[in-house]
C-alpha cells in the first residue's frame, strides 16, 4: 500500500463515490453492528470477526434482492395461463421477419402481457442497482486504510480506531488489504489470493455452465446463441482474473462470497422453476409425479400409474358392454315411438 | 446533428448492447427496451433533454410495474406518461410504419 492520498477521492470517482454516501453509510453501519454483536458472544475484536462482517455484508445483500428474484420466478408460472394468447399472436406473424413487424409483434405481446399483469423479463433498474453497490463496497474497503492512517475522514461507522483495528486484521495469514499487484505481497499471500481468484472463476463458470446444461430448452437452440454462451462461459470468468488481482483482499473474501451466493440461488431456480422444454423441466415433472404418487401410498390411495389403468379397464368394460357405437343423443321431449 | 455528448452516450449504450446485454437474458419490462429508448431519445432530443427521458424510464422499469409500451413522446415532455398531463400520449400498439394487423380492420379500405 502506497501510504499517498487517497486516489478514489479526487477527480470524477469523488463525485460519484460523493453521490452514494448513504449506500457507504449503510454499508459500514451493517458490518459495524455485526462485529459489534460477535465481539458481544466472545469473539476477539481482531481477526475472523471482520471477515465474518464482509460474509454477513452480503447475505444482507443478497437477502434484498431475493424477493424480487423470487416474485419473478413466481410469475413465470403464470405466463403458462397465457401462452394459448401468445401463440396467437406469434402464429399471426409467423415467417414474417422484417422489422416493422417484428415491432409490430412486440407491441402486441407487450399489451397482452400489461393486460394480464405478468411480464417475462425482470427489470432494468435492479440490474443497474447492483453495480454501484458493488462500487460501495470497493470504496469503502479501499477506504479503510487511508482512515486508520488519519488520511481521510470519518466514513460512516468507522472512525479511526475501528478502521486500525479493520487493517490490522490477518486472514489466512494475510492482511485485509493487501493486494496481488503490491510489490510488498508476499509469495504466501499471492498464492491465497491466486486461490481465492481461481475459485471466484470456478463458481462463475460452474453457474454458467449448469444453467446451460440443465435450464436451456433444446427447441431454443441455435448456432448464434451457442457461440454467445461459450464466449460467456469463459470470457466471464477471464475477465476475473484481470480485475481480481487488482481488488484488495476484503473485496475479494465479499466477491466469492457473493458468487458462492449466486451459484446457490442458481442451482435452486433450476432446480425449482426450470425453463418449459429443459432437462431441468423434464427432471421436475418426474419429481413432482414421484412425490404425489408418495403421498398417495401414504393416504392408501391409488397410484397414478394405477389409476390410469383402473380408467382404461372401466372404459374397456363400458365398450364391450355397450359396443363400439355412440348413443346417439336424444331430444329430451321426443314423442315416443 | 447531436452534440458530442449526446454522440459519447449513444456510443456507450450501443457498447452495453452489444457487449452486456447480448450475453445476457433479455430483462426490460417495455417495449422499446431501457437502451433502445435511450438511443432515440438522445438522438431526438439531445443529451440532456433525452438523458432525463431515460432516467425516468428507467426508473419505471422496475420489478413492480407492469411495463408495456412506452415510445419516446412525439413531442419533449416529463410527463407525456400522466393522464393529467396536457402532454399525455396513448401508448402505440404499433407504429405508423407497421401495417396494422388484418384482425383488427383497417380503416383505409
Amino acid at each position: 500500500m502506497n501510504n499517498q492520498e487517497f486516489l478514489l477521492d479526487g477527480g470524477f470517482w469523488g463525485w460519484l463515490y460523493k453521490l452514494l454516501t448513504p449506500i457507504e453509510w449503510l454499508m459500514t453501519w451493517i458490518m459495524n453492528l455485526f462485529h459489534e454483536f460477535l465481539t458481544f458472544i466472545g469473539m476477539p475484536q481482531v481477526g475472523a470477526s471482520w471477515v465474518l462482517s464482509i460474509i454477513f455484508l452480503v447475505l444482507v445483500v443478497q437477502a434484498c434482492i431475493f424477493p424480487l428474484f423470487y416474485k419473478q420466478m413466481k410469475s413465470m408460472r403464470h405466463m403458462q395461463a397465457i401462452q394459448p394468447k401468445m401463440m396467437k399472436i406469434q402464429n399471426k406473424y409467423k415467417g414474417k421477419t422484417d422489422q416493422a413487424s417484428k415491432d409490430a409483434m412486440q407491441r402486441e405481446m407487450m399489451k397482452l402481457y400489461q393486460d394480464n399483469h405478468v411480464n417475462p423479463a425482470g427489470s432494468c433498474l435492479p440490474m443497474l442497482i447492483q453495480g454501484p453497490v458493488f462500487m460501495c463496497m470497493f470504496y469503502v474497503l479501499s477506504a479503510i486504510p487511508y482512515i486508520a492512517i488519519g488520511k481521510r475522514d470519518t466514513l460512516g461507522a468507522f472512525d479511526q480506531a475501528t478502521a486500525k483495528q479493520f487493517a490490522d486484521t490477518h486472514f489466512f495469514g494475510i492482511s485485509l488489504q493487501t493486494r496481488f499487484t503490491d510489490p510488498s505481497t508476499m509469495v504466501g499471500g499471492k498464492v491465497v489470493i491466486g486461490l481465492f481468484v481461481a475459485a471466484m472463476c470456478f463458481c462463475l463458470w460452474f453457474m454458467q455452465r449448469y444453467t446451460m446444461k440443465h435450464n436451456t430448452a433444446a427447441a431454443s437452440m441455435n448456432k448464434q446463441t451457442e457461440t454467445m454462451q461459450k464466449v460467456m462461459l469463459w470470457g466471464f470468468p477471464i475477465m476475473y482474473i484481470f480485475s481480481g488481482i487488482a481488488m484488495p483482499f476484503a473485496v475479494l473474501v465479499y466477491w466469492l462470497t457473493n458468487n458462492i451466493c449466486n451459484l446457490l440461488r442458481s442451482v435452486w431456480q433450476v432446480h425449482e422453476f426450470p425453463t418449459p422444454g429443459s432437462p431441468a423441466a423434464e427432471a421436475k415433472k418426474q419429481r413432482d409425479h414421484d412425490r404425489e404418487n408418495r403421498v398417495r401410498a401414504k393416504e392408501g390411495r391409488l397410484s397414478l400409474e394405477e389409476e390410469e389403468l383402473e380408467r382404461a379397464k372401466q372404459a374397456e368394460a363400458e365398450r364391450l358392454e355397450k359396443g363400439f357405437q355412440r348413443e346417439q343423443p336424444k331430444r329430451k321431449n321426443r314423442k315416443k315411438k | 446533428m447531436t452534440s458530442m455528448a449526446g454522440r459519447v452516450m449513444v456510443r456507450g449504450v450501443r457498447w452495453y448492447q452489444r457487449r452486456i446485454s447480448a450475453t445476457t437474458p433479455p430483462c426490460c419490462r417495455y417495449w422499446p427496451t431501457c437502451s433502445n429508448y435511450a438511443i432515440e431519445a438522445i438522438e431526438r432530443f439531445g443529451a440532456i433533454r433525452g438523458g432525463m427521458l431515460t432516467a425516468l424510464r428507467l426508473l419505471r422499469c422496475r420489478p413492480w410495474s407492469d411495463g408495456g409500451v412506452d415510445d419516446v413522446p412525439q413531442r419533449f415532455s416529463l410527463f407525456y406518461r400522466f393522464r393529467w398531463s396536457k402532454a399525455y400520449e396513448e401508448p402505440r400498439y404499433w407504429t405508423d410504419s407497421t401495417i396494422p394487423p388484418a384482425s383488427h380492420g383497417n380503416e383505409d379500405d
